[in-house]
């Protein structure tokens, strides 16, 4: 296999959900930077139409609940042309960790991952403005019960410590200036809201959507002194002033580095953040310019950094989902999917709290470790999926009557992926494909149970280890 | 750790319980007032006293309170109740009212059974996915959805075809590993799993019983505890649930139909437990998030607060425990049941009576504790 | 509210609320609406998939009573539905229900009995892929939508094959993915071309007629209209769904009322209020009739945030005292309007 294959299918199983083979060889085409450029710079994406899915699920349609809404924003990862738009909104969702639970409002979070897709490459100042002003978040952390009279620093606390500066960074008074200057931020209707939202009601005709609203008389428009400044400061003006911050953009660069490119931040990952503070600075807090020193860095490209995290559950079934060829049109069973998601530990929209989910090694426990494997292994064995159907055409290609097994595991990782595995793994899956007996061709093609018989490897090989790491 | 050879099955019914239609105030003619559609009819109901009766739906659950078993823990809450399922019910699995809990109190309570985690069955939740309640990081917790296939490539239906890709898994996962931590920690990961549902398979070939469960999930979740419990591998915490008692319509035929489900299932399972001799080693609790509005809607009821919950075991004192909550108007907390309980009264009794553990750290904090464990 | 010369339309009532169980009271994700023996309001439940088991139709009438329900779980077995899409009495008061998964128009008694069914997938006569849409006339004969095979069929009361016309294209006659269809008085049958944004007319034997409405936003135009009815003067009513509003078309395909939604509580939301007023203390200090920000302002977002408009209305049907019903899937709910 080639080093630009396996570099791009590096690239893409960061920067996306991993990638077909037919995908890789057009992202090739490209090449390697022109691809990063057009990943950062995506455009209108191709995706599953609203109209289709609305038609089919009522479910969807409604958003009344949280697996239709999740199966909804699955729908989007399935399907999109742009899949580093999808993988960063999952990033913010997973950083800004907001969760149905509370707001028992599902349409409040699609908007809010909207204005993920929107706001999440360009200016940090922008996007956390936004933030600011998103009703599931103001719900979900108080702020609709942050007053002039009496302040809640809930969000004002969790701006600064987990949205953008990291504790240690600034003082307790800050968290109170910031909260004061965040005061009258709230949602439409916050008091009827916040009633449906404790008890859940959808009660008499179902859930009513949200909005932001401002309300001027309910805003602390005093002077306020916030990490040495001193103005009548406002919410956008503490945002202007939180990301000129260096602790922000070492915040956002980790951040950034570590659900990109490698769990564990190493010397020379230090100085990759370091590159990616700077480009913080220089593009005027720009995201996509961050991801690009990122993406282009000699670290990200170098073997050390692939397959150095492990795959999130989400990514793991949307990347095995697309691999196989599921769900591009409309689908019975998709709010499944969401399901999957939530037993093996990350139920999209979900996150269990603020802090959003534990990532790297913590994703894995023994049970959702047999849910990976299960779903992955049904997923990929099944002959009849499209995307199976094109690894066992392109596995069979060249040969005319017999493939041996070592050729043939080598030719399924290869297509799969490229999949490097270790020498236990490729041994067992040796065995493994030795035990199916020999595998006859006729004309350079699988008969019937010959492609059962090479699904049935694609599936063994979606249950190693090296399935887990992206 | 704690009190060995003694376990505790959890019911989770799911959804919010209306508390008046299962122990109904029948001899309370404020009860039909409040309730002019969804009532349980007075003679109809099973009574247990002058006033207070159970639904008919529960009569296996009165004939084990008439033998003592039962202890129905009245007005059972916590302050500020809340009357969303998915909070309330987080605040049930973490003990933690007032804020947003990360471990559940059952996971620390396999955690201090089984300290080393040794035994990665010590908690088996039967269902897909893990409740809060379990969630504890580091402590192992099987959630089994079907006993017969659990375990890895349910998919596969052919037994040799199955055995090949285990080997072949046990291959891949169990072999010298390398340098890397990660791979490592997947290949043990594996590995335990794989063992976990060696063991866990074995269950239903090893049980033998005289009941006969009936073909509801809630019944056949408990069969499938009662022959893990039986097959002795050290399972101390078990967790089910059944539902959805979120019942604003339609309430009296669906809860009539998940009250005949669950009762049977625990009636049945108590049943086992005594046919195997086994009835004194186990406690079953059932509880609800939360219960519901006294006032009806016309169909059913909305989300309320002040609910029950049932502890049944051979070892359990029988009995009503708590305050059945007033139901006059001037008594209403925001039109629902007051509490006078905090659940966490039974939790710590349960702990601490029960398991012989200090139940302080588990539900974080001191709570009164009731007396119906026989000492 | 919207008068013309000869027509207006007056809202009357809302019956419905949301049902989150699996029986009683309330509807599911409602999808079409008929009008049965003594003025009786069926309602047929799509449900969503947590509470599939329970599709089922519901029966109620004018006076917000609800009489009885039936249905026999998800799935392909007799009687059972698993994405019913819509219903027709026939002639001799007997229920149909198209359902597009499992490719089948099953016929049931208004009690709920099942008489017969017929239909599987394929793309032959009397096969479909994706029925849908369903009308009947008065001598019994039904005609389909058959979606994804984007044509019409037409059978008899039985279920034998008669003819169908029309094929996957944007010219006249031709479809994209139809779904309501509807009949006037001399059974020319309006079709609403669901994915060309337009309805179109035929003769009974499948002759283009004419065609209603374009592409947008503007009066005159659809977006992904969903089905469309037909009163006694000739006005076309059509369920603009992308555009989350209804439509009257007069005969000569202008515009004559626009109608955007004006939900009033029905008897079940207020029971529900009566004992829930902690909601409706603050209730009744909002604004359900909200200004929203440029960003969610398109029908669907607004629909989403302003209850009483129509939001997914999936159906529209007229009965025989002009009253007019408007299904919202996506609330629950039934609006009443009068045509005088």
């Amino acid at each position: 296999m080639s080093q630009d294959v396996s570099l791009m299918a590096h690239l893409m199983r960061r920067a996306g959900f991993g990638a077909t083979r037919n995908e890789l060889d057009e992202y090739l085409s490209d090449g390697y930077e022109a691809t990063v450029d057009k990943l950062l710079d995506p455009g209108e994406s191709d995706h599953m139409p609203d109209d289709l899915i609305r038609r089919y699920h009522v479910d969807q349609s409604e958003l009344r609940q949280l697996d239709g809404a999740g199966a909804y924003w699955l729908y989007r990862m399935l399907t999109t042309s742009n899949p580093l738009e999808e993988k960063l909104a999952l990033f913010w969702h997973g950083l800004f960790a907001t969760g149905y639970a509370k707001l028992n409002q599902a349409r409040a979070l699609l908007n809010q991952i909207d204005m993920f897709r929107k706001y999440g490459f360009g200016s940090f100042r922008d996007l956390l403005v936004e933030l600011s002003r998103d009703p599931a978040m103001i719900l979900w952390l108080d702020n609709n019960e942050n007053h002039k009279e009496a302040i809640n620093e809930n969000y004002g606390r969790e701006l600064l410590e987990l949205f953008s500066m990291g504790i240690g960074n600034y003082s307790e008074d800050d968290i109170k200036e910031c909260a004061k200057a965040f005061t009258g931020w709230t949602l439409k209707n916050a008091e009827y809201m916040s009633v449906r939202a404790s008890k859940d009601s959808i009660w008499p005709y179902g859930r009513i959507a949200w909005h932001y609203e401002y309300r001027a008389d309910d805003h602390d428009s005093g002077e306020k002194k916030f990490l040495g400044e001193v103005g009548n400061f406002n919410g956008e003006d503490i945002v202007d002033i939180i990301v000129t911050q260096k602790p922000t953009a070492r915040f956002l660069s980790t951040r950034l580095f570590q659900y990109f490119a490698s769990d564990e931040v190493d010397d020379d990952g230090v100085q990759v953040i370091k590159a990616m503070m700077d480009s913080y600075f220089e593009s005027g807090f720009k995201v996509s310019a961050v991801l690009r020193t990122l993406f282009n860095s000699d670290y990200f490209k170098s073997e050390k950094c692939r397959y150095s995290r492990v795959k999130g559950p989400v990514e793991s079934v949307v990347g095995t989902a697309r691999l196989a060829g599921s769900y591009q049109e409309p689908t019975l069973d998709v709010h499944s999917l969401w399901a999957q998601t939530m037993f093996m530990g990350q139920g999209l929209l979900a996150p269990p709290t603020v802090e959003g989910w534990h990532e790297g090694v913590e994703w894995i426990d023994s049970g959702s470790l047999v849910e990976r494997i299960n779903f992955a292994a049904k997923e990929l064995s099944d002959p009849a999926k499209e995307g199976v159907q094109d690894i066992i055409r392109r596995v069979t290609a060249g040969y005319i009557d017999l493939i041996h097994a070592e050729n043939l595991v080598d030719s399924c990782l290869d297509f799969m992926g490229p999949i490097q595995v270790g020498a236990d793994t490729r041994e067992g899956l040796i065995e493994f494909a030795e035990s199916q007996g020999k595998l006859h061709l006729k004309n350079g093609k699988t008969d019937e149970d010959g492609s059962a018989q090479v699904a049935r490897l694609i599936g063994m090989i979606a249950s190693t280890r090296e399935y887990q790491l992206a | 750790m704690g009190n060995k050879n003694k376990s505790l099955v959890v019911v989770q019914l799911s959804g919010g319980n209306d508390y008046l239609n299962t122990v109904v105030p029948y001899g309370d003619d404020e009860y039909y007032d409040f309730r002019k559609t969804v009532h349980i009819e007075q003679n109809k109901v099973l009574p247990i006293d002058k006033v207070y009766g159970f639904s008919p739906h529960l009569a296996p659950i009165k004939r084990l309170y008439d033998q003592g078993k039962v202890a129905v823990i009245n007005g059972i809450g916590y302050d500020n109740p809340n009357r969303s399922h998915f909070r309330s019910m987080d605040i049930w699995h973490t003990a933690q009212p007032d804020e947003i809990g990360t471990e559940g109190w059952l996971g620390r309570v396999i955690r201090d059974l089984d300290p080393t985690a040794e035994n990665v069955l010590t908690g088996v939740n039967f269902g897909r996915g893990l409740p809060r309640a379990l969630g504890v990081r580091g402590v192992p917790v099987a959630s089994v959805g079907n006993l017969d296939t659990y375990g890895l490539f349910p998919d596969i239906k052919d037994e040799s075809a199955k055995k090949l890709a285990l080997d072949a898994f046990a291959h891949m996962y169990g072999g010298v590993q390398g340098k890397d931590p990660v791979l490592n920690f997947l290949g043990q990961t594996g590995m335990d799993a794989l063992k976990g549902a060696d063991i866990l398979r074995t269950a239903p070939q090893k049980y033998s019983s005289a009941i006969e469960y009936a073909a509801n999930p809630i019944a056949q979740g408990m069969k499938s505890i009662a022959q893990v419990l039986l097959a002795d591998f050290g399972t101390r915490v078990f967790y089910t649930q059944h539902g959805s008692f979120d019942t604003h319509s339609g309430e009296i035929l669906t809860h009539a139909k998940l009250w005949d489900e669950v009762s049977g299932a625990v009636g049945d399972f108590y049943d086992d437990m005594q046919e195997h001799g086994r009835e004194d080693e186990v406690v079953v609790m059932i509880f609800s998030e939360f219960g519901r509005r006294i006032k009806d809607n016309g169909s059913g009821t909305d989300h309320g607060s002040g609910g029950v919950a049932f502890i049944i075991g051979g070892e359990i004192k029988g009995g009503m425990y708590g305050q059945y909550p007033s139901i006059k108007e001037a008594d209403h907390l925001e039109g629902d049941l007051h509490f006078n309980n905090d659940f966490r009264s039974t939790y710590s009794t349960v702990v601490e009576k029960w398991f012989g553990l200090d139940p302080v750290p588990i539900v974080n904090g001191h709570f009164e504790q009731f007396d119906f464990v026989n000492a | 509210m919207v008068i013309t010369n000869t027509t207006s339309i007056k809202y009357l009532k809302t019956i419905g609320i949301v049902n989150n169980g699996f029986n009683g009271r309330g509807f599911a994700n409602p999808y079409d609406v008929a009008i049965g023996p003594g003025d009786n309001i069926f309602v047929l439940n799509r449900c969503d998939p947590a509470r599939r088991n329970a599709i089922r139709v519901g029966v109620c009438n004018l006076d917000e009573e609800y009489l009885y329900e039936f249905g026999y779980g998800f799935g392909d077995g007799d009687g059972q539905m698993m994405l019913p899409v819509a219903m027709a009495f026939d002639a001799e008061g007997r229920l149909l229900i198209t359902d597009e998964h499992t490719n089948r128009i099953t016929i049931y008694s208004d009690e709920g009995e099942v008489l017969g069914k017929w239909g599987q997938k394929g793309e032959s006569e009397g096969e479909f892929n994706g029925p849908a849409g369903i009308a009947t006339d008065s001598s019994g004969t039904v005609y389909i939508c058959d979606q994804r095979n984007h044509r019409v069929q037409k059978y008899t009361a039985d279920g034998m094959f008669l003819t169908q016309w029309g094929s996957q294209g944007t010219g006249p006659g031709e479809f994209n993915l139809p779904w309501g269809l509807g009949l006037d008085a001399e059974d020319n049958v309006y079709v609403a071309d669901w994915r060309n944004d337009r309805v179109q007319k035929f003769d009974s034997n499948g002759h283009h007629l004419k065609t209603i409405g374009d592409s947008g936003v503007k009066q005159e135009q659809l977006i992904r209209p969903s089905a469309v009815s037909i009163d006694q003067s000739g006005n076309v009513y059509v369920a603009d769904w992308g555009n989350e509003r209804l439509q009257v078309f007069n005969s000569e395909g202008k515009v004559i009322a626009s109608l955007r939604g004006e939900a009033t509580l029905s008897d079940w939301a207020k029971d529900f209020f009566e004992s829930n007023p902690d909601e409706m203390e603050t209730r009744e200090i909002s604004d359900l009739n909200p200004d929203v920000p440029d960003h969610l302002n398109d029908p669907y977002h607004i629909s989403s945030q302003t209850e009483p408009f129509f939001w997914g209305p999936v159906s529209v049907r007229i009965d025989d005292n002009n009253r007019l019903y408007v299904v919202e899937s996506n609330r629950h709910r039934i609006q009443i309007y009068e045509i005088e």
